[in-house]
């Protein structure tokens, strides 16, 4: 079986090309254009490079986040506009899911780290067991604030092994609050690859089977609802006083 | 990698299509639509998913929940648009959206939608500059406009006098110096309680109001000049109601609602009166969300009937945001080649020219 991955949640443009969970064909983009500039062409690039032809695909997986918001709705536009027109299933999966794949073997805990800004990453928490089909996710995905999150890889006194876009930006950092227990994997292993969603997609599809409604996910709410909710929690109180 | 050239997938004289089938797609603001456009004129189908509600508890369009929501919906407005046209991918000729000016993630959506599909169905894509549909939805009731064209462009975002000398060929003769006239209705509804969106709001309560009651001041500029102004006369409306607030009186909200719409009609006409004596030019498009206006619709056909000139406004429903100007727009750009690279971004300060 024949797919076509997409990832657009960082600054990273990733597509790959795989069959049944093996990788054909990979396109990393790490440069200063936008998803939008790179995404078509890199496929357009990639198709006729490995001699296939969108005809060939059964099957479109994308990452539907957490990560940057406009990201995920580039890549989630990008996989419906491509699926609807050549009536492919879709399969969605989530980014941090897609980065345990950078820590495939190790035995340490894998902890992806994605920039989400305001002093925060999107992070969850995963490990690979010897043999295993996929990794298990031991805390789930979340936005959470940097000094807490490490604070809490702390209290769990074992070696935590860190991959994702905010890897290299927050080097000192980590190193500062786990010590030797830290491990760093270097920016071309730990950054989204299409070869980590080629992976992640075969492993939801060999599980459902089916194609999925995509769905972005931001973890976050906009800023706008969040302060609305508050407006309302505060008139909500001050009724009841 | 670097970019792709994309003559590949445009078969365009190759294949002698007798019909030009163009699918529209727009997504720049609050408003997901999708149409279907034959040959330039026969709109095969018209959804438009708004978005109205959802803003309407935070007063104004939130641009991360506007693209929040194109997201969600896009895919099923396009479905939607070709099921009711009975046609399928493989039936259209290229694929048009909006790539600006607009909310930089709310265009995102639909260009990077609609390059997908183009490119999937091995179609060309059109980009097309979202002032230039809302002009063009003028060409879709009527085919037989003559160049060169005058259009008074009025909307939440933009007030443009534009010259039109051929399809393509645009001349910005006039525009805002700061607030768009649009602009200027919803923030005076807000600040009136009118809610949002405000230029609706504000006609229906100016029915009932006596647009005499205020003098609100023209702002014309300098008297040789066809920009506009509209923020010095939103703040004179804010200034009477502050003042009588101080002085614990209380004005009616009709009234002032009726006298503002009349200053900002009257700016509109008076500008657009003198880029016709300047160009000479015979007919006047109407375009954009405030060309749904009935107080301006009917001032300029009373002044532009005394002047001979032909006045030409499409339907309320393709004034406001929609996918049937951007196909018709479209169409246009279809029959000149003008096709757009798979590189396309999103350009939210697109200008006209
Ligand atoms: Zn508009």
């Amino acid at each position: 079986m024949k797919y076509l991955t997409i990832d657009t949640t960082t600054k990273v443009t990733a597509v790959a090309l795989a069959e049944d969970g093996h990788l054909v064909g990979e396109g990393f983009l790490h440069t200063t254009k936008t998803h939008s500039e790179r995404l078509i062409p890199m496929l357009d690039q990639l198709l006729t490079a490995t001699a296939w032809t969108l005809q060939d695909l059964d099957m479109i997986g994308v990452v539907r986040g957490p990560g940057s918001f406009t990201g995920i709705r580039i890549g989630i536009a990008t996989a419906q506009g491509l699926g609807q027109v050549l009536n492919l299933p879709l399969i969605a999966v989530v980014s941090l899911d897609a980065l345990a794949w950078a820590g495939l073997g190790r035995t340490e805990d894998i902890v992806p780290i994605l920039d989400a800004r305001k002093n925060e990453w999107y992070t969850a928490r995963y490990h690979w067991t010897p043999g295993a089909e996929k990794a298990e996710c031991l805390t789930v995905p979340q936005a959470v604030p940097t000094h807490q999150w490490l604070e809490q890889l702390k209290q769990l006194d074992r070696p935590i092994c860190f991959v994702g876009d905010a890897v290299a930006k927050s080097k000192e950092q980590i190193e500062a609050a786990l010590g030797e227990r830290a491990v760093i994997l270097p920016e071309y292993v730990s950054l989204p690859r299409g070869a980590y969603t080629a992976r992640a997609v075969w492993q939801r599809w060999s599980e459902t089977g089916v194609g999925d409604r995509v769905e972005p996910y931001y973890i976050r709410f906009s800023e706008a609802e969040v302060n609305w909710a508050k407006k309302e929690e505060l008139l909500r109180r001050a009724e009841h006083e | 990698m670097g970019g792709i050239g994309i003559g590949s997938v445009c078969d365009v004289t190759g294949s002698q299509k007798k019909r030009v089938v163009i699918l529209g797609i727009e997504t720049s603001c609050d408003e997901t639509s999708a149409a279907v456009l034959v040959n330039g004129t026969d709109l095969q189908s018209h959804i438009i998913s708004s978005q109205i509600v959802t803003h309407q508890r935070y007063g104004g369009v939130v641009p991360e929940i506007a693209s929040r929501e194109h997201s969600l919906h896009l895919q099923m407005v396009v479905q939607q648009a070709l099921d009711d046209a009975r046609l399928g991918f493989s039936d259209l000729s290229a694929i048009a959206v909006t790539y600006g000016p607009g909310l930089v993630g709310s265009l995102l959506v639909g260009v990077s939608g609609a390059k997908a599909m183009a490119y999937a169905a091995g179609i060309p894509l059109l980009g097309i500059n979202h002032l230039e549909g809302h002009i063009y939805a003028n060409f879709l009731h009527h085919q037989d406009l003559k160049f060169p064209l005058l259009a008074l462009l009025v909307s939440g975002g933009h007030t443009h006098l534009i010259l039109f000398e051929a399809h393509g060929r645009y001349q910005v003769l006039g525009h805002t110096r700061d607030d768009a006239a649009g602009e200027a209705l919803d923030k005076v509804a807000r600040t009136l309680g009118l809610g949002y969106p405000g230029g609706p709001q504000i006609q229906r309560v100016a029915q009932e109001g006596d647009a005499s009651a205020f003098k609100f001041p023209r702002a014309m500029l300098e008297s040789d000049s066809l920009d506009f102004s509209f923020s010095g006369m939103k703040s004179a409306v804010l200034n009477t109601l502050n003042s009588a607030r101080m002085r614990g009186e209380t004005l009616s909200v009709s009234d002032i609602a009726a006298s503002f719409q009349q200053a900002v009609v009257d700016v509109l006409v008076q500008k657009t009166l003198r880029a016709i004596e300047r160009t000479g030019v015979k007919t006047l498009l109407l375009a954009g969300g405030v060309a749904a206006n009935s107080l301006l619709r009917e001032t300029l056909e009373k002044t532009m009937f005394e002047r001979s000139v032909r006045l030409v406004y499409p339907p309320p429903i393709f004034c406001t945001d929609n996918g049937a100007m951007i196909a018709t727009a479209g169409y246009y750009h279809f029959l000149a080649a003008d096709f757009a690279a798979w590189t396309l971004n999103a350009v939210p300060g697109l200008g006209l020219v």
